[in-house]
């Protein structure tokens, strides 16, 4: 099931200093399609700058990013950056409108408000909905934009925690629905868990590949409380601390 | 709330008392209407005035001017604003050119224009270089308070110049055009009356100031003045209401 996803693109040896701070020491590594890969590392450790070199917000000093060339990103950050001034349904045409119009776009708009359960709030500014009811349509309007690549920048982390479980469902819901690679970079190993089919986990600056784990249970059937996920998450848990 | 409103209207209304209070005393003591005319003989006048036919035509004169000169000032300071807010380079090739505007006396202007325009052109002129500059750096500051996240959002959609400009730009930079507009509309009827007083085109208010002021009509001067006051005061407060309607309407 792993080896019949080509390859959605590759880093190698990438490396990246902000003057003498040396921020990513080396990384290579391949992300297969349709897959979603997390990336686990210390607060700091430079995940936002890998998420922004794949995203070509920033450029690496050496190293080569294959496969990148052409490819539609959507990104989903910490905050949910939506325009105060636009409604819920206007943040997503915003960014969608260069390439759906008409009944089409109307269509994708709501249904992807609807999964995230905010459809009745699609002529609301966002000033009157609450953090979380946020970060839902700034989920909606990455994945209803229509990309190759989803990068992901801890989208959970100012969440509380049933907001946060709630959230992944309902991602992991419309993800299946329309799969697509998934970059998620985060600091929290129930998320990657939760999450991902692949998880690599990052040392402290200047971050290098620490371990590399991939789970075969299908997002939908992980419990949090399963043996094998405990285990594993010891483990990560260990790697993380250990250096 | 509605108890301290309507004490400080209380607070204006004395204020204002007081002032007439001592404008009419300081003309009592003047004695002459040639120096100081009273409250009551301003007030006959302004009566007169807003009776007399030739009123309308210098008022709709002035009006129409200033609101011209203010227009263009408006599109071309947007204009000017957007450029150098969205490109460092225009910014930096405009700049010499704006801070020597803003650093030249009204007055030099006003000489200068008379010497090449005629006397219709030189308010517009003067009006012009006068408040674009304004409009011109409030919309370049309102579009450097632009959240740098949403500017990368866009960059990563991918989302075109021109509904960056419209959806994202124009209304995060709405509170400094205000601001700015406010400011130049302002500073429109006093710039468009001092050019009027010196340049005297047919029509205009500043034309019958400069003319009762020959005439030693010094009440006629004052009840001038007081319609230039209603009217900045009017525009004033047009433009604030209009825009706090429009303004936060998100909110």
């Amino acid at each position: 099931m792993i080896a019949i996803n080509p390859i959605e693109f590759r880093l190698n040896r990438i490396t990246k200093a902000y003057g003498k701070l040396q921020v990513l020491g080396g990384l290579s590594f391949e992300v297969k399609t349709d897959r979603i890969v997390a990336f686990l590392g210390p607060s700091g450790c430079g995940k936002t700058t890998l998420l922004s070199l794949i995203a070509g917000l920033k450029t690496p000093d050496s190293g080569e990013i294959l496969g990148m060339e052409n490819k539609t990103l959507s990104y989903l950050f910490q905050e949910p950056r939506l325009l105060d001034w636009l409604t819920v349904a206007g943040n997503l045409s915003f960014v969608l409108k260069g390439r759906l119009s008409g009944e089409e776009l109307t269509k994708r708009i709501d249904y992807y408000l609807q999964h995230m359960e905010m459809l009745a709030y699609r002529n609301v500014y966002p000033r009157r909905l609450s953090g979380g009811q946020r970060q839902r349509v700034a989920m909606a309007r990455a994945l209803a934009y229509p990309s190759r690549l989803l990068l992901m920048d801890e989208p959970f982390k100012s969440l509380d925690l049933g907001l946060k479980y709630e959230l992944i469902n309902r991602f992991l819901g419309l993800w299946a629905s329309e799969p697509r690679t998934v970059l998620l970079v985060t600091h929290d190993p129930k998320e990657a868990l939760l999450l991902a089919d692949e998880i690599y986990v990052l040392s402290e600056k200047p971050a290098q590949i620490k371990g590399y784990h991939q789970i075969s249970v299908p997002q939908a059937q992980r419990q949090l409380t399963d043996l094998a996920l405990l285990q594993l998450e010891q483990e990560i848990i260990r790697e993380l601390i250990e250096q | 709330m509605k108890a301290s409103t309507c004490k400080n209207n209380l607070i204006t209304l004395g204020s204002l008392l007081v002032l007439v209070l001592g404008w009419a005393l300081a003309a009592k003591q003047a004695g002459k209407e040639i120096i100081l005319p009273s409250p009551l003989v301003t007030f006959q006048h302004l009566l007169g005035l807003l009776s007399s036919a030739h009123f309308w035509r210098h008022l709709s004169a002035t009006l129409l001017r200033g609101l011209t000169g203010f227009g263009l000032s408006f599109f071309m300071g947007l204009l000017i604003g957007l450029l150098s807010g969205l490109h460092p380079p225009f910014k930096t090739f405009f700049q010499p050119w704006l801070t020597a505007i803003r650093s030249t006396p009204s007055m030099a202007l006003i000489l200068l224009a008379l010497i090449w325009f005629k006397s219709n052109a030189v308010t517009l002129f003067v009006t012009f270089l006068v408040v674009f500059p304004i409009i011109t750096q409030n919309v370049s500051e309102g579009l450097q308070q632009v959240d740098p996240q949403l500017k990368e959002l866009a960059r990563l959609y991918q989302v075109s110049t021109s509904r960056v400009i419209r959806e994202m730009y124009l209304p995060a930079i709405l509170p400094y055009l205000a601001t700015g507009a406010a400011a130049g509309l302002g500073l429109t009827w006093k710039v468009m009356i001092a050019a009027e007083v010196v340049a005297n085109p047919p029509l205009g208010i500043g034309t019958q100031m400069d003319l009762a002021r020959i005439f030693l009509q010094t009440a006629e001067v004052f009840a001038w003045t007081i319609v230039v006051i209603m009217i900045s005061l009017f525009f004033d407060r047009l433009l604030t209401s209009l825009l706090r309607r429009r303004l936060f309407y998100w909110e």
